[in-house]
């Protein structure tokens, strides 16, 4: 092959490198929260957020997400969490900490902005003791928060925020039917996004059918979850197969497209791969954000 | 005004990571593709794009008091939220430790695609230096594994965390996980 071809085949393997890699976002980290105390809550979201916008790549705006556990009614008037400690938290706690990471990412900030993300888990919600009235609270009263965080952020001036909320919605861990209240009540107190960030765990990898999940639940179920009213898709994609699933309930859907994808290394996919894998199986509908787990 | 988007077809554009909203039809433009975004998001995507890159405060919040909580060394029972996808991990049990700056957190059961692996996964937190990893360690043909003996209580909130901790597989099998060098052995 003469130089002169060869260059060109290199120029061109070049040209196809770059436009992949510069549509493949670069991970934001988001946190798995052991809070133990109200105060440590507070003072680990302010240090995540801080640590967060002095490492955040790009001028975008981009998602961190704190993850707080599994929805919870504390009593017959109080909603919140139960964290990865076993330490329940009422709302109120959870609206403090979440100020406490706009502070630290307003005091640490670089570039670009940031969607601060109420997040919790329908794990284990009917054990609890909750009820479906009791989940769409949950997720009505998730929402509030969220909008009560933003409304934070406006007053002291941080233009570079806002807030939203979001779920770990996992067949596994709950019937469908409870956990679909959860983004309706999102959708019933109506201005907080509601970002899926859970799995279609059991799902079929093709067909064109509604096929079943684990847990009972359809593919048209996790469509649901993660993409009726104010939901969006910003599923885990840890191995192939969880694109592939993703790719049905896309199929599947109307409209649908991904905020993004949440991923880890624990998976047995580099993050930026499971991005990648997601976005060939469904022809670039999907934003470039990529929310990790220990990354 | 937001919410008069809602009823108007909107379009949103990502720019490098964000979202732009125009008039009709969802525009990607990075990507080159066109989708529709249903109405009901509209007000809260156009919210999301008009998001800025500085504050128009200049003035730094005050830090909250440092609160480092050291957790002691405890068994996280069935109650206990576990934040491992089943897609990757069916779990058995947990075991929690923390001083307050390093916090670790061991899940263990059998791998989400293959009960027959048994499997561990590792969170390890570094509070104060804002590092979180997450570690994926398998066993072999042991089946579910279960945290059968580990170090409990406060006295052993740092050195737990380089301990061993004593796992029981499906058919009985006894192994170890070494969590200074996070591996997996024969007991």
């Amino acid at each position: 092959m003469r130089p002169t071809v060869v260059a060109a085949v290199l120029a061109a393997g070049l040209a196809s490198f770059s436009a992949v890699a510069a549509a493949t976002p670069s991970p934001v980290g988001a946190w798995y929260m052991y809070g133990a105390s109200a105060g440590a809550l507070k003072s680990y979201a302010y240090a995540r957020a801080c640590d967060f916008a002095r490492s955040q790549p790009g001028s975008g705006t981009r998602l961190l997400l704190l993850d707080f556990g599994a929805a919870r009614k504390l009593d017959s008037s109080t909603w919140g969490a139960i964290d990865f400690s076993n330490t329940t938290f009422s709302n109120a706690d959870i609206l403090d900490a979440l100020k406490g990471a706009a502070d630290g990412y307003h005091n640490c900030h670089v570039r670009g902005g940031v969607d601060i993300l109420y997040g919790n888990s329908n794990y284990h919600l009917s054990a609890s003791g909750m009820s479906s009235t009791d989940a769409w609270y949950a997720g009505y009263r998730q929402a509030e928060r969220a909008e009560d965080l933003a409304n934070y952020q406006s007053a002291k001036g941080y233009d570079s925020q806002t807030a939203d909320a979001a779920s770990d919605m996992e067949p596994s861990w709950d019937g469908a039917a409870l956990t679909k209240q959860l983004v309706n009540g999102d959708q019933g107190q109506g201005w907080a996004l509601y970002y899926d960030f859970g799995s279609a765990d059991g799902c079929p990898q093709s067909g064109s059918t509604d096929g079943l999940c684990n847990n009972g639940w359809h593919v048209s179920d996790v469509g649901y979850v993660s993409f009726h009213g104010l939901a969006l898709p910003l599923p885990e994609i840890y191995y192939a197969a969880n694109a592939y699933q993703w790719t049905l309930v896309r199929k599947l859907g109307s409209s649908y497209f991904f905020a993004g994808i949440t991923a880890s290394p624990g998976g047995g996919l580099a993050p930026t791969s499971a991005w990648s894998t997601l976005s060939s199986l469904n022809g670039n509908l999907v934003e470039p954000e990529l929310v990790c787990f220990g990354c | 005004m937001l919410r008069l988007l809602t009823a108007s077809g909107v379009c949103i554009l990502a720019t490098g990571g964000g979202l732009a909203v125009a008039a009709t039809g969802v525009s990607i433009p990075a990507l080159g593709l066109n989708v529709s975004a249903p109405p009901e998001k509209a007000a809260a995507l156009q919210r999301l794009e008009s998001v800025a890159t500085t504050d128009s405060s200049p003035v730094p919040a005050g830090p909250p008091e440092p609160a480092p909580r050291p957790i002691p060394a405890r068994m996280l029972g069935s109650g206990a939220p576990v934040p491992i996808s089943p897609s990757i991990l069916q779990v058995r049990n947990g075991w929690l430790v923390s001083n307050g700056r390093t916090l670790v957190a061991v899940y263990a059961g059998a791998a989400g695609n293959d009960p027959a692996v048994g499997r561990v996964v590792i969170v390890r937190q570094d509070l104060a230096a804002g590092s979180q990893t997450v570690r994926t360690i398998d066993a072999g043909q042991t089946g579910a594994l279960t945290i059968a003996e580990a170090p409990l209580g406060s006295a052993v909130e740092t050195s737990a965390q380089t301990d061993d901790l004593r796992l029981r597989g499906a058919d009985g099998r006894a192994l170890r996980l070494d969590l200074g060098t996070s591996s997996v052995g024969g007991r």
